[in-house]
């Protein structure tokens, strides 16, 4: 009777327990009850059976999970979207001046992706996504309806967006290596969204919380470990209930951009440049400051360098006309300062967000893309407001920025493709607006207008606008999006 | 008349090998309890109940509860407790696993007696067996490179260690794996910066002594109060309730004479 007491009072706890730590809540309940010697040894071993019983009967107990993993979450996202692009000929076009190239798509992309955290302080993490593309993840309604008839699946394939392993055994720090999410903070000027750079990365980041009591005593200083978004990003979302919290970062970052095969050919190296694998580096410090009342200041100096020739991206970029080289990543030291400040005004989040970047090799640059002198075309910038947020049903928010690029700026292979079609040497004004219907799903639009910065250049990059220059561009994009 | 001898002589052979069946028990599993205990517990069990045969076969724990699920014997005997993946499986096959806990086993961590150590605590065991510390100054020691004697991979020691001491943490890089108890306690028995775990059984062994773990010396009473860390109950694994010869045979085994075999081996009694 004792037995099927506890077995009742166990299985209660059990039930109304979390799934993940229930059985371990049980086996603690009962070796305390052995420990009280309310029940024998062996009846508590007979009450875990039929709790492993009870437990391998439910959904949750058919999952079985490698030993070394500690914690593993689902996670993805489906996202349905309309979207109008065109671009504009120039008016000196010989054939087709003034003319509107335009794409009306109907697209979805779907991302499924498990992290997890291993024994030891290791952590993993694999992301499935629709399409090969690097930077965008959708496919598109009816591409493929001449390859096999109707809503045929040839372009619906998954590949793997992301395979990584990391580790965080040393206090303060992070290292990664594989294909990961971007460990760097940036904005859409520089990095479109959905690349999964390959490679390393490292992170360092440390929390001074500093308290400045009542009576105008001293400032104490606290530790605090850890701090990263699950997508590895130095960025603290939320402001914490303290006077003054500085997060002080760096991150680190040795992509392998362009894989040479062979290094060492039979004979002269086809390219006929030497036959060395590309790298890309990138070195940031940074800082965010928060202050009470949810007031912050961000602020995340880079440095990117490349490094090796590569075999797909050798240059010499030139970039004005589809018939060029539009790809190149030769002379390209780009010093980059993404910023950030934010606030609120009744409770509603506001922020000012700005991006400035500028090519220290743009004279080179230039010239090898039959420019001399054109180094002047070497800066970028975003400046925008954004107010609101999307969390929660409800929420809403919408974000304004203005955007400049100029010609030998940036590197095009990694600028957004959707806000100005993956180009530089356009500038512009977007706007992005969003409202949750639910918790994990929202609704956005965006809309964006641009032009060329300097009609002395072409519209460097490849994008879904199959011309170069872009004089004028357009795009506008509706979403719905589940995330779970 | 030929064919009335045959089913007669039929019927008698087919008597004849139930009885045998009858009193014949086939015990598998664990090689922790079935390498000393068992055979010796059936032994004794044999001079009480003559014409009884055992079938034992130690090869792991694993074997022995999957004998029962498989139905291949009447009781599995098992160092570890069964995984709930085992026990669903069991009952998809319409067996029911019963654990009737048989004695205990205590984990003793020995150094090299002439190390000057007088004790551990749990966070230190931890550390020095998972490499976060790797000289004994780091924990009331007097100097020098730990060396860390295991049991191997294959052992369920080896994988009981780590979740009763080591938060299931990987074993050091440079631990050294033995092949059984005797191995680990010689090898710690010369090294004067050894450090192993062993069965109680062998902290008798030359050389060696057995450190108290957060202040509890490992002993049959620490180890049956469960006030000593490193403890773990053993099993005989039946399809529901034992009943024939198996029960006899469970029966005898927590029984006294049982009880006092386990000791005598080396195992803690229940009682």
């Amino acid at each position: 009777m004792l037995k099927k007491l506890m077995f009742a009072a166990v299985a209660f706890s059990f039930a109304f327990s979390g799934s993940a730590v229930r059985a371990q809540e049980a086996g603690a309940l009962l070796d305390l009850l052995v420990r009280k010697k309310v029940i024998s040894d062996q009846e508590a071993e007979e009450v875990r059976v039929e709790l492993s019983k009870e437990a391998a009967s439910t959904a949750a107990g058919k999952w079985k999970l490698s030993t070394p993993i500690n914690e593993i979450e689902l996670y993805g996202d489906v996202r349905l979207r309309y979207e109008y692009r065109g671009g504009r000929t120039a008016s000196d076009d010989f054939t087709n001046p003034n003319d509107w190239q335009e794409r009306h798509r109907q697209r979805y992309r779907l991302r499924l992706g498990l992290r997890g955290t291993l024994a030891d302080d290791w952590f993993f993490g694999v992301q499935l996504e629709t399409n090969t593309n690097p930077r965008s993840t959708n496919v598109t309604f009816g591409a493929d309806a001449n390859a096999n008839g109707p809503f045929a699946k040839n372009d619906d394939g998954i590949f793997v967006g992301r395979a990584y392993l990391g580790y965080k055994g040393f206090p303060d720090f992070t290292f990664t290596g594989g294909k990961m999410a971007n460990p760097l903070v940036t904005t859409s000027m520089v990095w479109d969204d959905d690349i999964n750079p390959e490679g390393l990365a490292e992170q360092w980041k440390h929390t001074f919380t500093l308290n400045f009591g009542g009576g105008g005593g001293g400032a104490a200083q606290s530790y605090s470990k850890g701090g990263y978004g699950k997508e590895s990003k130095a960025v603290v979302a939320e402001a914490e209930p303290f006077k003054l919290k500085i997060d002080v970062f760096a991150n680190f970052a040795q992509f392998v951009y362009d894989d040479t095969n062979p290094e060492n050919p039979i004979g002269p190296s086809p390219t006929g440049v030497p036959t060395t694998d590309a790298f890309m580096l990138a070195w940031q410090v940074g800082t965010r400051v928060t202050f009470p009342n949810g007031v912050y200041f961000q602020l995340a100096p880079t440095v990117y360098n490349y490094t090796g020739n590569g075999d797909g991206f050798f240059g010499p970029f030139v970039g004005d006309t589809t018939d060029d080289n539009n790809i190149g990543i030769n002379s390209l030291l780009v010093f980059d300062m993404p910023m950030e400040v934010g606030w609120k005004l009744w409770e509603l989040p506001m922020r000012i967000f700005s991006d400035f970047a500028t090519n220290f090799d743009a004279d080179d640059r230039a010239e090898a893309a039959g420019h001399p002198g054109g180094g002047g075309q070497r800066y970028a910038w975003i400046l925008g407001l954004g107010v609101g947020q999307l969390k929660a049903k409800k929420d809403w928010e919408i974000r304004a920025w203005w955007q400049h690029t100029e010609q030998f700026s940036l590197d095009p292979n990694l600028v957004d493709s959707d806000i100005f079609d993956s180009r530089v040497n356009i500038q512009g004004v977007a706007v992005k607006a969003g409202y949750m219907l639910a918790d994990a799903i929202s609704l956005n639009l965006t809309y964006s207008y641009g032009w060329r910065t300097n009609g002395n250049y072409g519209t460097g990059g490849v994008g879904d606008i199959g011309i170069n220059p872009v004089d004028q561009y357009q795009l506008f994009q509706a979403d719905m999006n589940v995330k779970f | 008349m030929k064919i009335k001898y045959l089913a007669i002589s039929l019927a008698l052979v087919t008597a004849s090998m139930s009885s045998a069946n009858a009193d014949r028990l086939v015990i598998k599993g664990s090689d922790t309890l079935g390498a000393k205990l068992v055979p010796q517990l059936a032994e004794q069990f044999k001079a009480q109940h003559p014409g009884t045969t055992f079938d034992i076969a130690a090869e792991g724990s694993t074997t022995g509860i999957a004998a029962i699920i498989d139905g291949t014997a009447q009781i599995g005997m098992s160092s570890r407790r069964a995984k709930s993946s085992e026990v669903g499986a069991a009952a998809s096959k319409g067996k029911h696993m019963k654990p009737t806990v048989v004695a205990y086993d205590g984990i003793a961590v020995i150094v090299n007696s002439a190390n000057p150590i007088k004790g551990l605590t749990k966070k230190q065991v931890e550390q020095i067996f998972t490499g976060d510390v790797t000289d004994w100054s780091a924990v009331g020691g007097s100097g020098g490179k730990i060396s860390i004697y295991t049991r191997n991979t294959s052992s369920g020691t080896y994988s009981d260690f780590k979740e009763l001491a080591m938060k299931k943490r990987d074993y050091a890089g440079g631990s050294q794996k033995m092949a059984g108890n005797e191995q680990i306690a010689a090898e710690v028995g010369k090294n004067p910066n050894g450090i192993g775990y062993v069965g109680m059984a062998y902290t008798k062994a030359g050389g060696v002594k057995a450190l108290p773990i957060d202040g509890v010396t490992p002993s049959s009473k620490t180890v049956q109060g469960h006030s000593y860390s490193y403890w773990r109950p053993t099993f005989y694994y039946t399809n529901g309730d034992p009943s024939g010869l198996a029960k006899d045979f469970v029966d005898f085994t927590i029984g006294p004479a049982g009880q006092r075999t386990v000791a005598q081996v080396g195992f803690v009694p229940i009682k």
